[in-house]
């Protein structure tokens, strides 16, 4: 009989080599496209590389008409922007109104959910088609926005909730209890208190329009974004192109990543600081 | 007191926009999929005649019925795969990773993958399954096999590999979270009247991460169901999945039949979201006894 302290520090080796392998696992791909996109000029899609040059971002960037990948990168960008600012303002109002406990609230919150569960190729193909019917002409910055902020939307709606649930709300009563009107106690207290979380929301609106796919390519007329292009792009030829824009892109967001995540940080670091 | 009061008007006011997006977007698309599959005739018109013989046309067609079941398995095998695994990867990250620091790091390891492009995750698992991909190239290195293995690229066996790396962290999230609000005394009390650890993880940690297991499988179930990317990325045109239809038939400007397999991908996501919902029922019943 082995002893169970045995079995137990065993139990641990063999779930730690499972999470270890699985996380090479996950982030070899993302190394392997890394690296293969510094290959040689008649460097194929695989190993071997035939050497290591900046050809394939060269490429990139001298783009002709058919394979150029900077109007949709700023096309991308700038949808980004509009969702996450568009999610940052309607989150904080639908959380507020929650907690108003409006009739109805429940059936909110399912309406909201419903926006998380429901698949992009379903929304995407059904907004398509309402379009269609209403003859409205299909464009980046028109359809494809008001669909993909009916994605994010819902994502900061559960952060923000998330946040009014767990915040302080003494000092907004004390702010209240002093004669503040609720519109000022609102600015001056608990915006600035729940500010960490509306960063966190317009992470979310950013990020998921950036990379979505679904939607954008039921939505999006002639004027591709990122996602869409790069998908032309594999059908048309795979070369390490791809690759190069690829990873681009992919530090692009993890840039964005960090910005967001700094700034909450330095957020929540000045709310503790000044409430102590 | 709060800056809102309680059913006030104002609190309707700031409800109305969100609302009135996810309605417009969200809700009456998805009913009108569902009213276009229904539509005869010839003319594309809200004034068509309603007939089922779109579902008729649908179901007379064997290879259309047995891909729904073939994307069913599909799900099936992979909610299994990515059910255990993230599992493991959820126990030991939030029970056998004591300091703080490592947990950060191995968290935030698991966490940046997901806040990058699907898409370009999906096309980075190319140069992996090719027949001079990067797999072939280690297997005839290591001498396992003499020719490369064409099996990868373009087969049902990638599609699973590359799913797996994708939706294995949505498994394991919920159980971390369920993981993490185990009160400690309850695996001392166990632990403390002699239980084995076997026994303390089967009959007490176990059915209280139950609805977390139930919820990440919900969530890989949806995702893989609708995931038609990584299937037109690395599957080619060689194979489909149930929305990899609703494209076809889409680009081919058959919007009738689109909407039909699009109804039908819905209600199996539908009944599999129903089913979750009574396994957690049922744990709860177990629970009170």
């Amino acid at each position: 009989m082995i002893g169970w302290r045995f079995r137990l520090s065993l139990t641990s080796w063999i779930l730690g080599t499972v999470t270890v392998l699985f996380l090479a696992y996950q982030w070899l791909p993302i190394f392997t496209l890394g690296l293969l996109s510094f290959s040689g000029p008649t460097g194929g899609t695989t190993f071997p590389m035939n050497g290591t040059s900046l050809h394939w971002y060269q490429e990139v960037w001298r783009a002709t008409v058919m394979n150029d990948f900077k109007p949709p990168l700023l096309r991308s960008s700038l949808l980004a922007l509009a969702c996450s600012a568009t999610t940052i303002v309607l989150s904080i109002m639908a959380a507020q109104a929650m907690r108003g406990q409006f009739r109805g609230n429940g059936w909110f919150f399912y309406l909201m959910l419903l926006g998380i569960m429901a698949p992009g190729i379903l929304v995407g193909f059904g907004f398509a088609i309402m379009m269609r019917l209403m003859d409205v002409e299909l464009s980046w910055d028109t359809t494809t926005f008001l669909v993909q902020v009916s994605w994010t939307l819902p994502f900061g709606f559960l952060t923000m909730l998330a946040v009014f649930n767990r915040f302080d709300r003494k000092v907004e009563e004390a702010a209240l209890t002093l004669g503040a009107s609720r519109v000022t106690a609102f600015r001056r207290i608990t915006l600035p208190l729940v500010l960490p979380g509306v960063i966190g929301a317009g992470l979310f609106g950013f990020s998921l329009s950036y990379d979505e796919y679904a939607r954008s390519m039921f939505t999006t007329g002639p004027d591709a974004t990122l996602p869409l292009a790069v998908m032309a792009q594999l059908d048309r030829q795979l070369t390490p192109e791809i690759y190069a824009v690829g990873t681009t892109t992919t530090l692009f967001s993890l840039i964005a990543i960090t910005i967001f995540t700094f700034a909450f940080w330095a957020m929540r670091r000045s709310t503790n600081l000044e409430r102590s | 007191m709060s800056t809102i009061r309680v059913r006030s008007p104002a609190s309707y006011w700031l409800a109305a926009p969100a609302a009135l997006w996810m309605l417009g977007v969200v809700v009456v698309p998805i009913a009108l999929l569902v009213w276009v599959s229904f539509w005869g005739g010839r003319a594309f018109s809200t004034s068509s005649p309603l007939t089922i013989d779109n579902y008729a046309r649908f179901f007379a067609n064997p290879v259309y019925v047995k891909l729904i079941f073939g994307t069913i398995l599909h799900t099936v095998g992979l909610m299994a795969v990515t059910g255990v695994l993230g599992y493991c990867i959820a126990y030991f990250l939030t029970m056998k990773v004591r300091s703080p620091l490592w947990r950060t790091a191995l968290f935030l390891a698991f966490i940046i993958p997901f806040w990058t492009s699907t898409l370009i995750r999906a096309i980075a698992w190319v140069p992996f399954l090719g027949v001079n991909g990067v797999i072939n190239q280690t297997l005839m290195f290591l001498g396992a096999t003499q020719s490369p293995i064409e099996a990868f690229l373009y087969s049902r066996t990638g599609i699973t590999m590359a799913q797996v790396s994708l939706y294995t962290m949505m498994a394991a999230g919920p159980v971390v979270y369920m993981l993490n609000s185990i009160a400690p005394q309850w695996r001392e009390a166990a632990m403390t009247l002699k239980a084995t650890p076997f026994t303390v993880f089967w009959r007490i940690v176990f059915p209280l991460t139950l609805p977390g297991v139930v919820i990440g499988q919900v969530l890989v179930f949806l995702n893989v169901m609708s995931d038609f990317a990584t299937v037109a990325t690395i599957g080619g045109n060689k194979h489909a999945l149930l929305p990899n239809l609703v494209l076809l038939f889409y680009e081919s400007s058959q919007h009738r039949a689109a909407s039909v397999v699009a109804v039908l991908l819905m209600l199996c996501m539908l009944v599999g979201v129903v089913i979750a919902l009574r396994v957690v029922d049922i744990r709860r019943l177990g629970a009170e006894r």
